[in-house]
C-alpha cells in the first residue's frame, strides 16, 4: 500500500510532464511562428505563416487544457496554490492566447488586417512571456505555509531570474517556430527562417547556459540535489548532451537541411525538460510541497488513470494522423476554396 | 460601490459570471451546429445532391468563427478555478478536477484533433474519412457538454462522498458522476444547444429567403431545422419541467427564489402561482404580484394539491438563501417563456408546411412567417443564459450546494488584481463580441459559394446559381483587393 501511495503520484508526475512537454513543443512552435510574424516584411508572408498553423493551433493549445485538467485532478492543492500565486503571469498568458486565437478567425475575414496581425504577434509574445515567468517562478519556488497555501505577495514572480527564464523560453519558441517554418515553407521565406533559426539557436544557448549556472548558485535545494551522486552524473551529462545537440542543430542549419533542424530542436526541448523535471522532482510546489503531499486520494488517481491514461495513445494517434494529413509545404489557402 | 470594488470574493464572482456568460455564447452554437453539419454531410454522401455539400461548407464558416472564440474564451474558465477559487479547487479537486481532466482529454481534444480535417481536409482525405472527422467533432463537442454538466450537476446535488476536514472525500466515483441532477441536466443542456442552433440556422435561412437570395437552397435548411424542431422543442419543455421538479426536491432555496416565494405553502393544499411580481428583499415580500390561483400544484406536479410543502425564503436565515431574487425570478420566466414561444413557432410552421406554404415557390411570400423566424434566432441564447443564471445564482450562497460556501471558496487575492483582470475581460470581450457579430454578419451577407467544386463531381456541370449574388470569398484575401 505504501509503495502504491508513492507510485501513483509519480505516475501522474510523469503524465503531467508528458502533457506539458507536448504543449511546450507543439504550441511552442505556434507561439514562435506568432512572434516571428511580428518581423514579417509583408502581408503575403504573414498569410503563409498563419496558414501553416491554421489547422493545428487549437489542437496544440488543447494540450494546455488537458494538462490543466490533469493537474487539477491529480494535484488539487498545487493547482490552487500555483495558479493563485501566479495570478498575473497566468492572466498574461490567457489574454495572450485569447488574442492569438481570435486573430486566426478575424484576420481571415477582415479587410484591415493590421489590427489582427498585431493581435496575433503580440498575443503570441504575451502568452510566451507569461509562460516563461510562470515557469521561472515555479523553478525558483513559491512561498507557502505548512499546509501548502500561498503566503507570498502578488509580485513574487517578478525578478531577474524569472525574467531570464522568460526571455530564454521566448528564444526557444522562436527557435522551434523557425525550424517548423523551415519544414513547412520554401524559397525566400525558408531562407529567412534559416537565418532566424541560427540566431535563435545562439540566443537560446546563451540563456540556457546562464540558467544552468544560476540555478545551482542561487538555489540551495537545487544545489544539494545537483551535487550529490548519483544525480550528479546525470546532471553532468545533460549540459554535454545539450551542447552536442546544439552543434548538430547549427550544422544542419548550415547545410540547409529541411527536416533535421526541427528534430534536433525537439530533442533539445526534451533534454531541457528532463533536466527541469529532475531538478523539480519530487516537488510539485517547489521548494516545499512534494507530489505525495499534494496528490489527490489514491482512488482519484486510479480513477483518472483509467479514464485519462488509456486515452493518451488515442489522443497521440489522431493528433499524429492530423499531421500526416497536412504534411508537406504550405501553399496559399488552407480552406482550399 | 467602493466596498464592492475592494471585495475580492464579489469581484471573483463577477469575473466568473462575466467570463461564463460570454463563453457560453459560442459553444452553445457550435455544439448543436456540429450535429446539423453531420446531418447535411450525411445527406450529401447518401444523395450526392450538391446542395447538401454546399450547406456543409457554408455553415462550417460560421461554425469555425464561433469555435475560435469558444476556444479562446474557454481557457479562462478552466484556469479561474485555480487562480480565483484555490480553496475550492483544493477541497473538491479529487472529483471536480478529475472530471475537468476527462473533459479535456476525452472530449475537447477529440473535437480539436479532428477539426482541422473537417475544415481544411476536403481535398486531402476521402469523403468518408472526412465524414468520420465531422462525426468526431460533433461527438467531442457533445461529450464536452456531458462532462461539464456532470461537474456542474455535482455542484448542485453533491453525491458519492462527504466533506471531511474541509475536503470532499469521494467514496464512490460513479455515484458522484450519476448524481441526482446529472441525467436531466445533461439532457436539458444537450437539447438547449440543439434548439439554439436550430433556430439560428432557421433564422438565417429565413433571412435569405426573405431577401430573395437562394430561396430553394435555404428552404432546404429551413425544412431540416423544422423537422428537428418538431421533436426538440416539446421535449425541451418536458425536460425543463423535470429539472424544475428536481429543484423542488433538492434545492428548496432555489425554488423559493425562482418563484419569489417568501411564505411557505403547506403540503396537501393548493397554492397560487406567481406570474409577475416585484420582489423586495429587504422587506421580505413582493411589492406587488399577479398570481394565478391554485396553479402551483399543477405546474410542479400536474396535481391540484402539493404533495410536499413549498418552502418560502423566510424559512432560512438571510445568509443561507440566495440574493438577487428578482434576477432569478425573471430569468426563470424569460427562459420558460422563450421555450414556449419556440414550441409555438414550431407548431405554426408545421401548419404552414402542411398547408403547402413552405414549398420553394411559395415560401418567399410568407413575409411574417419568415420575420418571426428571424426574430427567433437570438432567443435560444437568451434562454440558455437565463437558465444558467437561475441555476448558478440560485445555488448561492453555496458553491457546492449545502457544503461549501462561495465566500469560503475564493482565493485570498489582492482585490486590485481581480479588478484589473475583470476590467480587462470586460473590455476585451466587448471588442470580441462586436467583432464576432460584425464578421458573422459579413459571412452571412456574402452568402454561400455555390461554385465550389464538389469532391468527386468536378467534371459535372455546375448547378444553377445566381451570378449576381455570387461573391468570391477565398483565401488569400489580398487577391480580392
Amino acid at each position: 500500500m505504501d509503495a502504491l501511495l508513492h507510485f501513483l503520484p509519480q505516475v501522474w508526475f510523469v503524465i503531467l510532464g508528458l502533457f506539458l512537454f507536448l504543449y511546450v513543443m507543439l504550441d511552442g512552435f505556434d507561439l514562435g511562428v506568432g512572434i516571428l510574424s511580428l518581423t514579417s516584411s509583408n502581408e503575403e508572408r504573414r498569410s503563409l505563416l498563419m496558414t501553416s498553423l491554421g489547422n493545428i493551433w487549437d489542437a496544440n493549445e488543447t494540450w494546455l487544457v488537458v494538462m490543466g485538467g490533469a493537474l487539477f485532478g491529480a494535484f488539487p492543492l498545487a493547482y490552487g496554490t500555483i495558479l493563485s500565486a501566479l495570478y498575473i503571469p497566468i492572466f498574461m498568458m490567457i489574454f495572450g492566447l485569447i488574442f492569438r486565437a481570435v486573430a486566426f478567425e478575424f484576420r481571415e475575414h477582415s479587410n484591415r488586417k493590421l489590427f489582427w496581425n498585431v493581435a496575433f504577434g503580440s498575443g503570441s509574445f504575451l502568452a510566451a512571456l507569461g509562460q516563461g515567468f510562470a515557469l521561472g517562478s515555479v523553478i525558483e519556488g513559491i512561498a507557502v505555509d505548512e499546509a501548502g497555501h500561498f503566503i507570498g505577495s502578488t509580485w513574487d514572480w517578478l525578478d531577474w531570474r524569472s525574467l531570464l527564464v522568460a526571455l530564454t523560453l521566448i528564444q526557444g519558441y522562436v527557435l522551434i517556430g523557425s525550424t517548423y517554418l523551415i519544414l513547412k515553407t520554401e524559397g525566400e521565406l525558408q531562407k529567412t527562417h534559416f537565418r532566424t533559426a541560427k540566431l535563435a539557436a545562439v540566443t537560446t544557448l546563451i540563456g540556457a547556459i546562464l540558467i544552468t549556472i544560476a540555478t545551482p548558485v542561487f538555489y540551495e535545494t537545487a544545489r544539494t540535489r545537483l551535487f550529490s551522486p548519483p544525480l550528479l552524473y546525470i546532471f553532468a551529462t545533460i549540459p554535454l548532451l545539450g551542447l552536442l545537440l546544439v552543434w548538430l542543430l547549427l550544422r544542419s542549419l548550415n547545410r540547409e537541411e529541411e527536416r533535421t533542424p526541427f528534430i534536433w530542436t525537439i530533442l533539445i526541448f526534451l533534454l531541457t525538460f528532463i533536466g527541469l523535471g529532475l531538478i523539480v522532482f519530487p516537488y510539485i510546489i517547489p521548494t516545499q510541497i512534494t507530489i505525495y503531499q499534494a496528490a489527490a486520494a489514491p482512488s482519484a488517481l486510479v480513477f483518472m488513470i483509467i479514464f485519462v491514461g488509456f486515452l493518451i495513445p488515442i489522443m497521440l494517434f489522431y493528433n499524429i494522423y492530423q499531421y500526416v494529413v497536412f504534411r508537406g509545404k504550405v501553399a496559399g489557402s488552407a480552406y482550399g476554396d | 460601490m467602493i466596498e464592492l470594488l475592494s471585495n475580492t470574493v464579489a469581484l471573483s464572482r463577477m469575473q466568473f459570471a462575466l467570463t461564463a456568460i460570454f463563453h457560453m455564447l459560442w459553444p452553445v452554437l457550435t455544439t448543436g451546429m456540429a450535429i446539423y453539419l453531420v446531418i447535411v454531410e450525411g445527406l450529401w454522401l447518401k444523395t450526392r445532391n450538391p446542395d447538401y455539400y454546399h450547406h456543409a461548407r457554408f455553415w462550417s464558416k460560421l461554425y469555425v468563427l464561433n469555435f475560435g472564440i469558444g476556444v479562446a474564451s474557454g481557457l479562462p474558465m478552466e484556469f479561474q478555478f485555480g487562480t480565483n477559487w484555490a480553496p475550492f479547487s483544493e477541497a473538491v479537486g479529487d472529483f471536480f478536477g478529475s472530471i475537468l481532466g476527462f473533459e479535456g482529454a476525452m472530449a475537447f481534444m477529440l473535437e480539436a484533433g479532428f477539426l482541422g480535417i473537417m475544415l481544411f481536409g476536403w481535398g486531402r482525405v476521402h469523403p468518408v474519412i472526412h465524414y468520420l472527422a465531422t462525426i468526431m467533432v460533433a461527438f467531442g463537442a457533445n461529450l464536452s457538454t456531458f462532462w461539464i454538466l456532470v461537474a456542474n450537476s455535482w455542484l448542485q446535488s453533491p453525491a458519492g462522498g462527504e466533506m471531511v476536514n474541509g475536503k470532499f472525500v469521494v467514496s464512490d466515483y460513479f455515484q458522484a458522476i450519476l448524481n441526482p441532477f446529472m441525467v436531466k441536466s445533461v439532457s436539458h443542456m444537450f437539447f438547449a444547444t440543439l434548439e439554439t442552433s436550430l433556430f439560428v440556422i432557421g433564422g438565417i435561412s429565413a433571412w435569405y429567403i426573405l431577401n430573395n437570395r437562394h430561396e430553394a437552397f435555404f428552404a432546404r435548411s429551413l425544412r431540416i431545422v423544422l423537422a428537428a424542431a418538431i421533436a426538440v422543442t416539446p421535449l425541451q419543455i418536458y425536460i425543463g419541467h423535470l429539472s424544475a421538479e428536481q429543484v423542488y426536491h433538492y434545492q428548496p432555496t432555489k425554488l423559493a427564489a425562482m418563484e419569489a416565494k417568501w411564505e411557505t405553502s403547506p403540503a396537501g393544499q393548493p397554492a397560487d402561482w406567481s406570474l409577475l411580481a416585484l420582489p423586495d428583499e429587504s422587506g421580505e415580500k413582493n411589492k406587488w404580484e399577479i398570481t394565478i390561483p391554485n396553479a402551483l400544484g399543477y405546474i410542479l406536479e400536474f396535481k391540484p394539491k402539493l404533495s410536499e410543502p413549498v418552502l418560502g425564503l423566510k424559512e432560512w436565515q438571510p445568509s443561507d438563501r440566495p440574493r438577487m431574487v428578482g434576477l432569478i425570478y425573471y430569468s426563470f420566466r424569460i427562459m420558460s417563456g422563450i421555450g414556449f414561444f419556440l414550441a409555438g413557432l414550431m407548431l405554426w410552421s408545421i401548419l404552414q408546411w402542411l398547408l403547402g406554404n413552405l414549398s420553394p415557390e411559395k415560401i418567399a411570400q410568407q413575409k411574417w412567417f419568415l420575420r418571426t423566424w428571424i426574430f427567433a434566432a437570438p432567443l435560444g441564447y437568451i434562454a440558455v443564459e437565463s437558465g444558467w443564471i437561475v441555476r448558478c445564482v440560485g445555488r448561492q450562497p453555496w458553491t457546492l450546494y449545502g457544503q461549501i460556501r462561495t465566500a469560503d471558496a475564493a482565493s485570498q487575492l489582492p482585490a486590485s488584481n481581480v479588478l484589473t483582470s475583470l476590467t480587462l475581460f470586460a473590455v476585451v470581450y466587448s471588442i470580441l463580441f462586436v467583432s464576432t457579430l460584425y464578421f458573422g454578419s459579413r459571412i452571412i451577407r456574402h452568402g454561400p459559394n455555390l461554385e465550389l467544386p464538389v469532391p468527386g463531381l468536378e467534371n459535372q456541370p455546375a448547378i444553377e446559381t445566381e451570378p449576381a449574388t455570387f461573391v468570391p470569398n477565398q483565401r488569400p484575401v489580398e487577391a480580392q483587393q
